[in-house]
């Protein structure tokens, strides 16, 4: 497994409603994704662009990391507007071709150098939420190397909207298009966010449960990049659904023992108590416990970053 | 014309049995598989390398002479090896393990033409069957398979091992049904001949049963694979049931 963040959990909150801004520290999240664009009327996007550059050091101070969703059509401006110390990633939705991501990597190449940040921090994160970006899935994530993670989990209104398909249903619209995105991420090494289908006919979107339940099924499939959410209820359910359980870990280690007596005994497989050894299971063993690591190693980075603000509010007062 | 898939022999089941296993060989011969594939990359340990290579030209005789078609499934970064060591008279074809280039399988062509004049082989008769385990080589799968004529099959191999594909919740394996249906539609394109079953959870290769054999082929078979790898000697009898 390659060093991969650990981005489990996230809110995407608009940049114009200070009350979400100022409080998203306290949120738990491993990211927190600052919007310019569907969630911030026409008349506002300007003003919304003067706010970036204190919002994120506001959102970072727990830890957390800062993107900005900027908006498909704006990209210029936005972009301009956000990419400043602190910043972790620019979203670009409706990401069509490879030619607009290699502008938007310019972009932002020429606004790290101006800003003194170090090149190559900021990512890129595509959305693909048209028929036209399916077609072009594979060079778009081939575009620039800001792109790390990159989304299987494509789908949604927009998508829906552009390809007339219904949304709330019980079985799976998107398989083609996850497909296609995930084989080209697979393909180009990056990392894969992707999750199994969990049907919701409900169009909720504050259900912790279903959040837990689709985060632990991710899991389980080896998928750990998150997508986040829109409502402060499903931060905790991300956070610990895509986090090994101590379960989990415990059966990691034994699995490494049973390896370690398949290694001994010179064969490339055996079955034990029903389940295959061999060097598959080992492998994906130590990617959890790989992972577990990260994980609480992101846990304490943030606990002890919030325990930081608080003393720095105790002081104030 | 015949066209390039595999219609005219039976090729329903095909037995992967480890080169080094001179037991299981033995067995290979009389299994009542279509097709016994030997083995040398995913069930022999590099210290047994070279013996299982040199024991190839005596094993494809052996099942030979008990009526089954011989492959020999080979490792793409060592293939000049594999290759002199499996490609003798009465080799029907290769299984090339974690296919992932045009390229690649140009290269293995090159090579068996050199070792099919030296070794008396009719030239061009030993065919290939590309397996695509990993996401580089499904997403080359068309140039792949289009890259030589010898190409008569494709399969998916052990994928979900190679690729981390794990079991979600409705029992599919993630993304495996979205990777088998690009299969199918590549090799009906191309003319050369979808090999798979539809596994799901908890069944793997290596544990499944023959009744749950007997379904994956089910399933197998309405998603248009022609015919599957398998693993244990009790499977076979299922894949030659669902895929005659």
């Amino acid at each position: 497994m390659a060093q991969q963040k650990v981005r489990r959990s996230g809110l995407t909150m608009p940049i114009v409603t200070p009350r979400f801004v100022d409080q998203a520290w306290r949120r738990g999240c491993d990211f927190v994704t600052l919007d310019l664009e569907d969630s911030v009327p026409q008349n506002r996007k300007e003003y919304a662009r003067t706010l970036v550059k204190d919002a994120i050091p506001k959102v970072t101070r727990a830890g957390t990391e800062a993107f900005v969703r900027i908006n498909h059509e704006h990209m210029a401006a936005d972009t301009e507007a956000a990419v400043w110390p602190g910043l972790s990633r620019i979203k670009y939705p409706k990401t069509e071709t490879a030619d607009e991501v290699r502008a938007l990597d310019a972009l932002i190449t020429r606004y790290e150098k101006e800003r003194g940040i170090p090149h190559g921090t900021v990512e890129i994160d595509c959305g693909i939420e048209t028929a036209l970006g399916v077609t072009n899935v594979y060079d778009i994530a081939a575009a620039s190397l800001r792109i790390k993670e990159f989304g299987a989990t494509n789908g949604g209104y927009d998508m829906s909207r552009d390809l007339g398909v219904e949304m709330f249903v019980p079985f799976d619209q998107f398989v083609y298009l996850r497909g296609e995105s995930e084989l080209a991420v697979r393909a180009l090494g990056l990392g894969v966010r992707a999750a199994p289908f969990v049907a919701n006919t409900s169009g909720s979107v504050s259900d912790g449960n279903r959040a837990r339940r689709q985060a632990e099924a991710a899991l389980a499939c080896g998928l750990r990049v998150g997508g986040g959410g829109l409502n402060p209820a499903v931060v905790e359910s991300h956070n610990v659904g895509y986090t090994p359980s101590a379960e989990d870990v415990r059966d990691a280690h034994w699995v490494l023992e049973q390896f370690d007596r398949l290694v001994a005994a010179g064969e490339t497989w055996m079955e034990v108590e029903g389940r295959v050894i061999d060097r598959y299971e080992a492998q994906r063993a130590r990617d959890t416990l790989a992972w577990a690591q990260a994980c609480e190693e992101r846990n304490r980075e943030k606990a002890e970053a919030v325990a930081k603000v608080r003393t720095q509010i105790a002081a104030q007062q | 014309m015949a066209g390039r898939g595999m219609n005219d022999k039976k090729q329903r089941s095909w037995w992967v049995v480890p080169a080094s296993k001179v037991d299981a060989i033995a067995r290979a011969a009389t299994s009542g598989a279509d097709v016994i594939v030997l083995d040398l990359v995913e069930f022999v340990r590099d210290e047994q390398k070279s013996a299982a290579r040199e024991s190839l030209r005596v094993a494809i005789d052996a099942v030979r002479a008990g009526g089954a078609q011989v492959y020999v499934q080979i490792d793409p970064r060592q293939h000049e090896d594999d290759l002199r060591a499996g490609v003798w008279p009465g080799l029907n074809g290769i299984v090339v393990s974690r296919a992932e280039s045009a390229g690649q399988i140009e290269g293995i062509c090159k090579y068996l033409f050199l070792l099919e004049k030296e070794r008396d082989i009719p030239a061009g008769s030993t065919n290939l069957v590309p397996a695509l385990e990993t996401a580089r080589g499904n997403q080359d799968a068309y140039d792949i398979a289009a890259a030589s004529p010898r190409v008569r099959a494709l399969t998916l191999g052990r994928a979900d091992l190679v690729m981390d594909l794990r079991p979600e919740p409705s029992g599919e394996i993630h993304l495996m049904p979205y990777l088998m249906q690009r299969l199918v539609i590549i090799a009906r394109a191309l003319d050369v001949t979808p090999l798979g079953a539809w596994w799901r959870a908890p069944d793997r290769g290596l544990l499944a049963t023959a009744d749950n054999t007997l379904q994956a082929a089910k399933r197998g078979r309405a998603a248009g694979f022609k015919g599957a790898l398998c693993l244990r000697a009790d499977q076979i009898e299922p894949l030659n049931k669902m895929y005659a």
